[in-house]
């Protein structure tokens, strides 16, 4: 299974670049500690890098960047926003994707990953990525036992729940609620100056039903803390309730002595 | 959307007969589509639980009902805690309605 290489340095940068064969996929991930999305992001992609095995030659490679540190390649790259995916092969910009949405991410990844695009245009339109996808499925080695399968979702739930140390599923994001319980929380959160990561549960289905079923709870938003679920709007709402520095420990003001 | 076969009244029979609810107030806040419902429970079945394990419990006694309906409140009480905010807010003890529209307006006195 593949794993993610932190790139720290350009020199380090260069020198992967130079080794990679022509047919390796390589994927970059743009990210910027103090954007709560790319913890995210980083678990999603761990997890998608270990369903790909190391082979020789390489058929994928997975880089993690620092888009801060090392401006002068997100430069190269045109990346103005984090979290950010771009695909590479053989020198070439294959795509990119912007954003935090995990269903893009792996659709862009499993599509070039299985290296049909050789053939006709470069950009993958809707169709051409359907087909290849479709068509990679066949060969698929993987098992699709869906045992396993549930073992893979739940032990991706189990880092995600974790990704941050006060994690928000909810419908839409903070600055996009869909839904009049997630705002609510959402606004909680913020008036306790609260740092969360979030989820977006619209923009994946199987996370929304699989967090149901390994939560043990039927409804969105949930909010997790320390990696346990604590629950959802009106829990909150009681343990503020109750206690109002409950969430104290978990607050911005806490470090914002560090922050220049 | 077709509307659900869950009314204020089989959720109320629900939780007093799976849950041993001594008090139940039950709000449709779906205009009556049975698609949100805000609740008040009050049973001395939370006693010596804490807020998740609570909810946790409505969950399971209502697990069918909540699957289908799209919006779900609940303040789950003890009859002694139930007590001591009737008497603190003078019979205030409704279900919660805060952040919801369609339902009452807020500052409505019964």
């Amino acid at each position: 299974m593949s794993t993610i290489k932190d790139i720290t340095t350009l020199e380090d940068w260069a020198q992967h670049l130079a080794s990679l064969p022509p047919t390796t996929l390589l994927i970059i991930s743009f990210h910027a500690p103090w954007a709560a999305p790319c913890a995210q992001m980083a678990t999603v992609l761990s997890t998608l890098a270990s369903e790909y095995p190391v082979t020789e030659p390489p058929s994928t490679s997975w880089v993690a960047i620092d888009a801060e540190e090392l401006s002068d390649v997100s430069e190269n790259y045109n990346v103005t926003a984090v979290p950010f995916l771009v695909l590479v092969r053989d020198g070439k910009v294959l795509e990119t994707v912007s954003g935090s949405s995990a269903v893009k991410v792996r659709d862009a990844i499993e599509t070039h990953a299985k290296g049909t695009s050789a053939s006709a245009g470069p950009t993958v339109n809707g169709t051409n990525g359907i087909a290849a996808s479709v068509e990679a499925k066949e060969v698929n080695t993987a098992p699709e036992d869906p045992v396993k399968k549930k073992e893979e979702l739940f032990k991706r739930l189990g880092d995600l729940v974790k990704a941050a140390p006060v994690m928000l599923f909810m419908k839409g994001t903070p600055s996009e609620p869909k839904c009049g319980f997630s705002r609510q929380l959402v606004a909680i959160l913020r008036e306790n100056a609260v740092k969360y990561g979030f989820f977006n549960i619209l923009a994946d289905d199987e996370v929304r039903q699989g967090l149901k079923e390994y939560a043990d709870w039927p409804t969105y938003p949930q909010l997790w803390v320390d990696g346990e679920l604590m629950g959802g709007l009106d829990i909150v709402k009681e343990e503020l309730a109750s206690d109002p520095d409950f969430l104290k420990s978990y607050s911005v003001k806490a470090d914002v002595a560090a922050t220049s | 959307m077709a509307e659900s076969s869950i009314t204020e009244s089989s959720i109320k029979a629900a939780l007093e007969e799976r849950l041993k609810a001594t008090h139940v107030k039950v709000q449709d806040m779906s205009g009556g589509c049975g698609q949100a419902f805000t609740t008040l429970i009050v049973s001395p079945e939370f006693a010596g639980k804490n807020s998740l394990k609570r909810h946790r419990l409505v969950n399971a006694a209502l697990k069918e009902e909540i699957a289908q309906i799209h919006a779900w409140t609940a303040k789950c009480q003890t009859p002694e805690e139930y007590q001591k905010e009737k008497a603190a807010t003078g019979g205030n003890d409704g279900p919660s309605f805060e952040g919801t529209s369609g339902g009452k307006v807020e500052g409505v006195s019964q």
